[in-house]
C-alpha cells in the first residue's frame, strides 16, 4: 500500500487524469465483459391449456398408466389396411417421389399378417407408465429406475424425443442407461410432447416449445428432482436448450444429437465462402469440410427438397393430417418416409428406402401406431405451426438469440439433415464440454445408434461429473 | 432488331408415357365416354365418410391451420346423407364426354357444339383446367360461350390434363406442361381443328401459354385469367420500390398499386402461408397424396381448403372459410367426387414435382415470350396481381388486361358471367383486326 502511495504521488496531474481514465475504462470494460458472460435466461411465463378459466387449485397427483389396446381397435386397423387403395408408382420412381407404391404394400401386408399389435404392447408396458396434469393437460412420461451397483451414482436424465417419433425411440438405449459399469447409471424419464401420443393435445392456440420446456421442468419439479441431465434431438433438441435457458441451475448438463446453431449471417457466409478452401482459417475441421461441401447441395437444395413436410405443417396441419388420422397406410407411408430418407439421404435411390437395413418393421409400426392409436397426428404438426408458423419471425424469437450456458455435450452423426461445425456451434454453447463427430448415424440416434449415442452421452456426463466440485 | 422481333417458338418434341416401346402405328380413335357410377362405389364412398375420425380444432382456430374441423363435420354429413351422386353423374354427362388416345395415354375431354344462329361465326375454343380444379369448373360457363348474342360462338373442348380425373395418368417419368401442351395440339389436330382460341387459369394458364409457344401459327388468341409473368430480376426490384410512392413512373396504375401492396404482407408472406401443398407435392407427391386416396373426407378437407382460401384470402377469418358464399356445396363435392372415383390425386400431385423439378424459372417456357394476340383478366382476389407493365415483358401483343371487379382464383367456377364477358370482348377484339 506505502508502495502504491508513493507510486501515486510521484506521477504529475497529467498522467494521473490518464490513469484515471484508464482505470474507469478498463473497469468499464472488464464490467461490460462480466455482464455478457453472465448467464441470461428466458422468461419461465405459465400457461393454461384447455378451454376455460385455470382453477384456483392444481391436481399434483401422479397416476400409474397401462398402455392398454382392445379387439375393436385392431379389427378397425385391419380393416382400413385391408380397403387402402394404392396408387401405382412410377417407372423406377423408388423413392423419389415419395413413399414408394410397391414397398409400401410389402409394409402393409406384414402390418396386417404378422405385426402383433398385443406383443407390442406388452412390450411398451416393460417399462411403467405414467400421467400427471400440467397446466391443465395429462402428461404421459415412463420412469425407469436404474438397476444400481454399489457405489454408483444415480443421475436423472430427461429424454426428449421429435417428430415424427416418440418415447418408444428410447426403448433400444434404456437398457445401456439404466444399468453400467461405470461410477454412475441413470434414472431415466422419457416425456410424450403434449399433442404427442399418450400425452394430451392443447386444446388452445399457442402450444410452442417453450411451453414444453416449463412443463416438462414442473414435471421434474413433481418427481423431485431439482438437479438433471437432459438430451434430445428433432423438436427434443430445441425443448432441452429451452428447458436449459429458462432454468439453467436445474440443468446439470445437456447432451443433443441435433445442433441448431448457426453464427451470425455474415461471419456464416464468410466462413463458407473461404471455409472450403482455407478451412482451418475459419476454425472448420476436415471432418465438417467433408459433411458441409458441396454447400449449396447439401444444405440448401437438400433441405428444400425434404422441407415440403415442415412447410405444410408450419401453416396448415389441420388440413396436412386430416387424411393421415382415417388411413392408416397412409399415416405410415408419412411417417415412414422421414425414417427413410432421415437416417441416409441415399435411401431415396433405393427401392424399399432401405428402411430395415437400421430398423425392425416391428419397431417402426409400433411407433407409427403410438400416432395412430391415440390420432395425434394433427396435434403433432401444429407444434410445426405454433413454433415456426406464428407472424413473429422464430430466428428472432427470444430462444433464438439467447445463449445457452449449461454443461453442454455435442454428437454431430454423419447423417443428419443439417451438419454444424464446432466453431458455429460455440456462438450459441458458451460451454461446449464434449463435441464428437460420430461415425455413423442419421437423424433417429437413439433408435439407429443406441449403442454410440449412449457411449457419446455417458463419456459427456463422466467428464462434466468429474469437473463438478465435491 | 429484325432478329429479334421475330417470333421465336420452342421445340414440340415427341413423348411416349408407358413402359415399353412405342408401337410403330397409332390409335387415332375416338371413343364416346360416359361417366359411370355403381352402388359398390357409393357404398364404400359412405363406409369410409361413417368412419372419418375427427380432430377438434383448436379454440378460435377458424381455417389459420386449415381446414376447420366443426365446419368439416357439417360437409361430411351433408355428403352423406343429401349430396345426390347419381344426379351429379347426370349432370357431367349433359355434354357428351370422349377418350382417344395419344402418346400412349388415354385423354378425356368434353366437346361442347354451339347453338349456332344465322350469320354466327363458330370459334373453336379449348379450356384447361388446373389444381385442384378439373373440367368441371367450366360447366357454369359453358351454356355462356356456347349461346351467344354476337357475331360469333364457341365450340368448347375442355380436357383432362393426363393424370386428372378421367384422362389416364402417365406411367413414367418427366411429364410436364409442355407435354400436356402438345398432347393437347394433338387433340385439336385430330378433332380436324387448326386454329383456335385457348383459355386456361392455374396450370392451365402454364399449358395454353406452352401451347402458344410450341404453335403459335394453331393459336388464334390466348385469354389467362391467372398471369404469371414478372420482369427481370433488377426491374421488378426498381418497380416495386419506386412504385409504391411514384407509380406512374415505373408504369403501375392505381388499381395495381391498391393489389401489391403492401409487397411483403401481400406477396411474400402470404404466398410463403400457401405455398406449403405446393412444396410438399413438388417435392414427395406420393407421399402427400397416399392418406388423401384413402380418406374421402380428407380429401375434400385438401382441395376445399384451396376453393376457400383462394377466392377469398380473408376467408380464413371465417368459421366456415365463407366456401358457400360463392359456390353450392353440390358443385365443390362434385370436383372432389372427381378426383375420388379415378383415385387420380397422386397423380395430379406428381405434376408440380415434373413441372417444378428442375430449375422452374429457367425453363424454356418460361423464358420465351408469347406473341399471339392475348387476353389477361386480372381477378382481384387471385393469389399474385400481375401488372400489365410486368406482363408486357412476356407478352408481346396484348389486346386486352382487364382489372375484373371481383372474383379470385377460380374464376370460371366462380365468377362464370365475368370470365364470359371478358373473354368476349377479347375475341371481338381479334376477330375484328383480323384479315377478311
Amino acid at each position: 500500500k506505502q508502495h502504491i502511495e508513493k507510486a501515486l504521488s510521484d506521477l504529475d496531474p497529467c498522467k494521473l487524469k490518464v490513469l484515471a481514465v484508464s482505470s474507469v475504462g478498463i473497469g468499464g470494460l472488464l464490467c461490460y465483459m462480466a455482464w455478457r458472460k453472465k448467464t441470461k435466461k428466458i422468461p419461465v411465463g405459465d400457461g393454461w391449456w384447455r378451454e376455460g378459466e385455470k382453477p384456483l387449485s392444481e391436481d399434483r397427483t401422479i397416476r400409474p398408466f397401462v398402455v392398454e389396446t382392445s379387439e375393436e381397435m385392431i379389427q378397425d386397423l385391419y380393416q382400413r389396411i385391408g380397403q387402402t387403395r394404392f396408387t401405382e408408382s412410377l417407372e423406377d420412381g423408388r423413392f423419389h417421389y415419395g413413399f414408394n407404391s410397391a414397398y409400401l404394400k410389402k409394409v402393409a401386408k406384414y402390418w396386417r399378417h404378422e405385426f402383433d399389435w398385443e406383443k407390442q404392447v406388452r412390450v411398451l408396458n416393460k417399462y411403467p407408465h405414467f400421467k400427471t396434469n400440467i397446466e391443465g393437460l395429462d402428461v404421459h412420461f415412463i420412469h425407469v429406475k436404474p438397476v444400481q451397483r454399489t457405489g454408483q451414482k444415480v443421475l436423472p436424465l430427461m429424454m426428449v424425443h421429435g417428430w415424427p417419433g416418440s418415447f418408444y425411440e428410447f426403448y433400444r438405449i434404456l437398457p445401456l442407461l439404466t444399468e453400467t459399469e461405470g461410477d454412475f447409471v441413470f434414472e431415466v424419464i422419457c416425456p410424450s410432447i403434449p399433442g404427442y401420443g399418450y400425452s394430451e393435445a392443447p386444446r388452445k392456440q399457442g402450444f410452442s416449445s417453450l411451453d414444453a420446456a416449463r412443463i416438462f421442468h414442473k414435471l421434474m419439479d413433481r418427481l423431485h428432482f431439482t438437479d438433471y441431465y437432459i438430451q434430445g434431438g428433432d423438436w427434443g433438441s430445441l425443448i432441452t436448450c429451452n428447458m436449459a435457458q429458462m432454468k439453467p441451475e436445474y440443468i446439470r448438463g445437456m447432451h443433443l444429437n441435433m445442433i441448431n446453431a448457426r453464427a451470425g449471417s455474415t461471419m456464416t457466409i464468410v466462413c463458407l465462402l473461404v471455409g472450403r478452401y482455407l478451412p482451418f482459417l475459419v476454425g472448420f475441421t476436415r471432418e465438417d469440410v467433408c459433411r458441409i461441401y458441396p454447400y449449396m447441395q447439401k444444405n440448401v437444395y437438400e433441405l428444400l427438397r425434404e422441407s415440403g413436410y415442415m412447410h405444410i405443417q408450419a401453416t396448415k396441419p389441420d388440413t396436412a393430417g386430416c387424411g393421415l388420422n382415417d388411413s392408416p397406410v397412409g399415416l405410415a407411408a408419412y411417417i415412414l418416409e422421414k425414417f427413410s430418407t432421415w437416417t441416409d439421404f441415399k435411401n431415396r435411390d433405393l427401392e424399399d428406402g432401405g428402411l430395415e437395413r437400421k430398423f425392425s418393421l416391428d419397431d417402426l409400426l409400433t411407433n407409427v401406431m403410438i400416432y395412430w392409436t391415440t390420432g395425434s397426428i394433427i396435434p403433432s404438426m401444429r407444434f410445426y405451426k405454433e413454433n415456426l408458423g406464428s407472424s413473429s419471425n422464430f430466428y428472432k424469437r427470444l430462444d433464438n438469440v439467447t445463449k445457452i450456458y449449461v454443461p453442454t455435450g455435442l454428437a454431430a452423426f454423419p447423417h443428419e439433415l443439417v451438419h454444424c461445425p464446432r466453431v458455429w456451434a460455440r456462438s450459441r454453447f458458451t460451454d461446449i464440454r464434449s463435441y464428437t463427430y460420430m461415425p455413423r448415424g442419421g437423424h433417429f440416434a437413439a433408435f439407429e445408434e443406441p449403442a454410440l449415442l449412449s457411449q457419446d452421452l455417458m463419456q459427456f456426463v463422466k467428464k462434466v461429473e468429474s469437473k463438478r466440485p465435491k
